[in-house]
């Protein structure tokens, strides 16, 4: 009994840290830009496989390489804005397909030029080894990660609260034409943000990289844990989805060293996240806002 | 002689704010009742409770006898209830005459009409309410007035028992105002629906109301003939303010 | 009693109180019968040029029968479908199943299919009412992923690493290429038939309804319209349809492997004969189904490893460059009647 309390504490704790790193871009482009961003998932290889490539073809070290690759991730997400997003913000359903369009892009590229044979590995491993809390056995990498994680997210909440551009950014997810009024520069915002939610994405994600397996197709996964975050803390909303990364967290812990059967985590994910839509279809969210 | 509709008690609550509190009154069949209220006096809520867009908190609301509070828009409509809206929603990407099409198709339960016997009857509305010209323009493409006036044969097509028509003059010219109000006559007199006519120019329901029912915050002030609910000293006040009498 | 009465230029039918009439106008049927005599005669003409130009055309009208489905899903419950082949997955692993449990041939499991779908969309119909937008975006473009992951967790029912073989074939003549021949005219078949049949329902007073909900579903419902009876049965018809789909990819290739056809790929593809053939109009299902399958075939053919690479671009760039679709190209010289858009709404 005691086993199980400890790992599912840990599990929690360090599983729902990194999965709130990955679907804090989610949301918060969701909840900013009122579009469903379904290309999210040509971050993950991206990242990966960018650094990989300035690495391998121009031969840089690691950290060159991460700022390189930051560098197309921003240029990247500049281009998709203003190619997609502004020009079809109307008509919703060929933005998605296009967003759906870039993500088989990327995920096809990188399998054309780095296929899974090549053996693409990251060497971010910031410690190696495990660490054992009483009977839970966890990867010193991923408790690293979480507390990099909940950093992050502070620092978030901070920035939206405290700073200007924060204020900025939370009123124009309020309303558009109230903020325009006001003196806020759109356009400028929205590029701001789409830039800015990569970060804790990146990191999550080269964090994540040495534990858990690097393919072409790895996007999708993690796309699927990022929604049914999103989904369930309610679009666009912090607090909820700190809250809701946390309690999948805590299905998957519960379903992996309780029930044992670690295959069904994203089956269960998804079951919970229709229940609790059904109780509640606006999400575990009180409000509408950022915050 | 039973009324055509009853409501008892009605209650409507968003949260902590009570919309509608405990309104009573009846429509009689064939006659014209007028509502009135200041602005934010929770007469569309009304409007909307009895229409079955939103769900009402408690109370009863009562058409030829059954009770209808429970029922889903679409079976209201099917019962004989039909509306108007405050702001004109058409369906932007339908054209007149299949706007009006589709309500003549859903409107009841219709006998022996296909879908062009269908069509026949909703070039008929379209004609009475001065569009047949217009039918095959998109809804989106049409002028305010004609937005108006198709929201009406929209809701004729129907063929309603009572006719819930919301705030008409509303950014109409003098010019239109006539005609609206002769089309409201008009299909009064042509296809026997009763009216629930929300309206804010007090002159307009002088002359075409046969009753008037006022509320203010919610509460019914005053019932009657217009004359009585005019001269109502609640009525005055919630128009004009509390110290009304020393300024008049 | 279903009376039929026959005027100078429509047909009346009626059954009981209700009242059909379809109006006959010949001068209108002139380019579709042209072109179905095109497409009947083309297998016949590829059978002996080249057999493998009919495994194209198979694919064409298959995914063209998948996208039309998808259309009345669309149209008939307001929103976008983002995951269509869930009801394909349904509906092939129920014909593989059975058939390889008790080797049932495919008329034997084709009223399964067909039941095993109704079931599946019935039990995810509340979805229809009530997520709107962006959550039902969501929710159905997990699903399949999902039924993809379950075929990978029970992988000793559903071999879900590498799918299951021994399906009973379609039909067998001894002859490969008469096989193909007879299954080509076969998928031209079922093709016509969703054509016909979603066309009618469109252009019906069914699908006027449907429009009527697309564009505000609250006055819709107020003025009559059954809202949610119109959308679960739009969308268990439509689901049913793609399901019947799913059996004949099964019986066709033999083997049916989820991997295959649940994914985002596939999935990509048909939502993209859907918006290059022209938006919800359902002759531009056709034709991109056809653009879309000899575009990969020859791109295939020609350019060998870099394709499933510059298949996407090329269909990206596509997707920008015709907002109309291939159809819309066509139909705006020639403006007929009035078919509804997809809305998807927030």
């Amino acid at each position: 009994m005691g086993t199980y309390i400890q790992n599912v504490v840990v599990f929690t704790f360090v599983m729902g840290s990194i999965y709130l790193l990955l679907a804090l871009g989610f949301s918060l482009i969701c909840g900013v830009l009122r579009i469903f961003h379904l290309g999210y998932a040509y971050i993950f290889p991206l990242t990966v496989y960018g650094t990989w490539m300035f690495m391998s073809a121009l031969g840089w070290p690691l950290i060159p390489s991460i700022l390189g690759m930051i560098a197309v991730q921003f240029i990247v997400s500049i281009i998709i804005y203003k190619g997609m997003i502004k020009k079809y913000m109307a008509t919703e359903d060929v933005l998605l397909t296009a967003l759906l369009l870039v993500a088989l892009i990327v995920e096809q590229a990188a399998n054309y030029f780095y296929p899974i044979q090549t053996g693409v590995y990251l060497e971010t491993t910031l410690a190696s080894g495990t660490y054992q809390f009483g009977d839970a056995v966890v990867p010193k990498q991923l408790i690293i990660g979480s507390l990099i994680a909940l950093a992050m997210t502070g620092a978030f909440v901070f920035f939206f609260v405290k700073t200007k551009t924060g204020m900025a950014i939370r009123a124009l997810s309020q309303d558009i034409y109230s903020s325009k009024i006001v003196g806020i520069n759109v356009e400028t915002l929205y590029m701001f943000t789409m830039m800015i939610v990569l970060l804790p994405v990146i990191i999550g994600t080269l964090i994540t990289a040495p534990v858990w397996s690097v393919e072409p197709a790895m996007g999708w996964m993690y796309m699927v844990t990022a929604i049914l975050v999103a989904v369930l803390g309610g679009l666009g909303n912090i607090k909820g989805t700190i809250i809701a990364s946390f309690l999948i967290g805590f299905t998957h812990a519960i379903v992996c060293f309780v029930f044992g059967e670690p295959r069904f985590m994203n089956l269960s994910a998804l079951i919970l996240v229709m229940i609790i839509l059904v109780i509640r279809p606006q999400g575990l969210a009180r409000s509408e806002s950022l915050w | 002689m039973a009324p055509l509709v009853k409501v008892s008690n009605l209650v409507k609550r968003f949260g902590g704010i009570i919309a509608v509190n405990d309104v009573s009154f009846e429509i009689h069949k064939g006659e014209t009742l007028g509502f009135i209220g200041p602005n934010g006096a929770g007469k569309s809520t009304v409007v909307n409770c009895l229409t079955g867009y939103l769900p009402a908190t408690s109370g009863t609301i009562e058409m030829n006898g059954v009770d209808i509070t429970r029922m889903k828009p679409h079976q209201r409509a099917h019962m004989g209830l039909a509306r108007t809206y405050q702001i004109p929603r058409p369906f932007p990407e339908l054209t007149a005459l299949t706007s009006v099409l589709a309500s003549s198709i859903a409107g009841k339960k219709r006998i022996n009409q296909s879908f062009e016997d269908a069509m026949y009857d909703a070039t008929h509305y379209l004609e009475f309410v001065g569009l047949f010209s217009k039918r095959n323009i998109l809804a989106r493409d049409l002028t305010f007035y004609e937005l108006r006036m198709l929201e009406l044969a929209r809701a004729l097509a129907t063929t309603p028992q009572l006719l819930f028509i919301d705030e008409v003059m509303a950014g109409l010219n003098p010019g239109e105002a006539k005609n609206a109000i002769k089309m409201i006559r008009r299909a009064k007199e042509q296809f026997g629906v009763t009216v629930f006519w929300i309206e804010h120019v007090m002159a307009v329901l002088m002359e075409a109301a046969d009753r008037i029912v006022a509320i203010n915050y919610g509460s019914k002030l005053a019932e009657g003939t217009p004359d009585e609910v005019v001269n109502n000293d609640d009525v005055i006040e919630a128009y004009l303010g509390r110290g009304w009498r020393e300024y008049a | 009693m279903v009376e039929m009465e026959l005027k100078r230029d429509r047909i009346v039918i009626r059954l009981g109180t209700k009242k059909w009439e379809w109006t006959l106008e010949p001068r209108y049927w002139r380019n579709t019968l042209l072109w179905a005599a095109f497409l009947m005669i083309a297998p016949a003409v590829a059978y002996f040029v080249s057999p493998g130009l009919i495994n194209t055309m198979i694919s064409a009208n298959i995914y063209a029968a998948i996208a039309m489905p998808l259309a009345l899903m669309t149209i008939g419950t307001g929103r976008m479908n983002f995951g269509p082949q869930f009801y394909i997955g349904v509906g092939g692993y129920t014909a593989a199943l059975l058939s390889i449990a008790y080797g049932w041939g495919p008329l034997t499991t084709l009223p399964f299919a067909i039941l095993m779908s109704m079931i599946a969309a019935l039990i995810f119909s509340p979805l229809v009412i009530m997520a709107r937008g962006l959550y039902y975006v969501l929710l159905t473009l997990l699903l399949p992923l999902v039924f993809l992951e379950v075929t990978f967790i029970y992988t000793d029912i559903f071999k879900g690493d590498t799918g299951l073989f021994g399906i009973v074939p379609l039909l067998d003549t001894g002859n490969a290429k008469n096989n193909f021949l007879i299954i080509g005219y076969l998928s031209t078949v079922i093709m016509y038939a969703y054509l016909w049949i979603i066309n009618k329902i469109l252009k019906s007073r069914y699908g006027l309804l449907m429009a009527a909900i697309n564009d505000d579903e609250d006055v819709a419902h107020s003025i009559g319209i059954n809202i949610n009876k119109i959308k679960i049965i739009a969308f268990v018809a439509a689901a049913t349809l793609i399901g019947i789909i799913g059996w004949f990819y099964a019986h066709y290739f033999s083997s049916f492997a989820g991997i295959t056809y649940l994914p985002l790929t596939f999935m990509l593809k048909v939502l993209l004969v859907l918006m290059i053939g022209g938006r919800a109009q359902v002759f531009g299902c056709v034709v991109g189904g056809y653009f879309v399958a000899f575009l990969e075939m020859l791109m295939i053919r020609f350019m060998g490893p870099i394709q499933p690479l510059l298949f996407p671009i090329i269909l990206l760039i596509l997707l920008f460059i015709l907002p109309e679709g291939l159809f819309g190209l066509y139909r705006k010289r020639r403006y007929r009647e009035y078919l509804p858009t997809i809305h998807v709404r927030r």
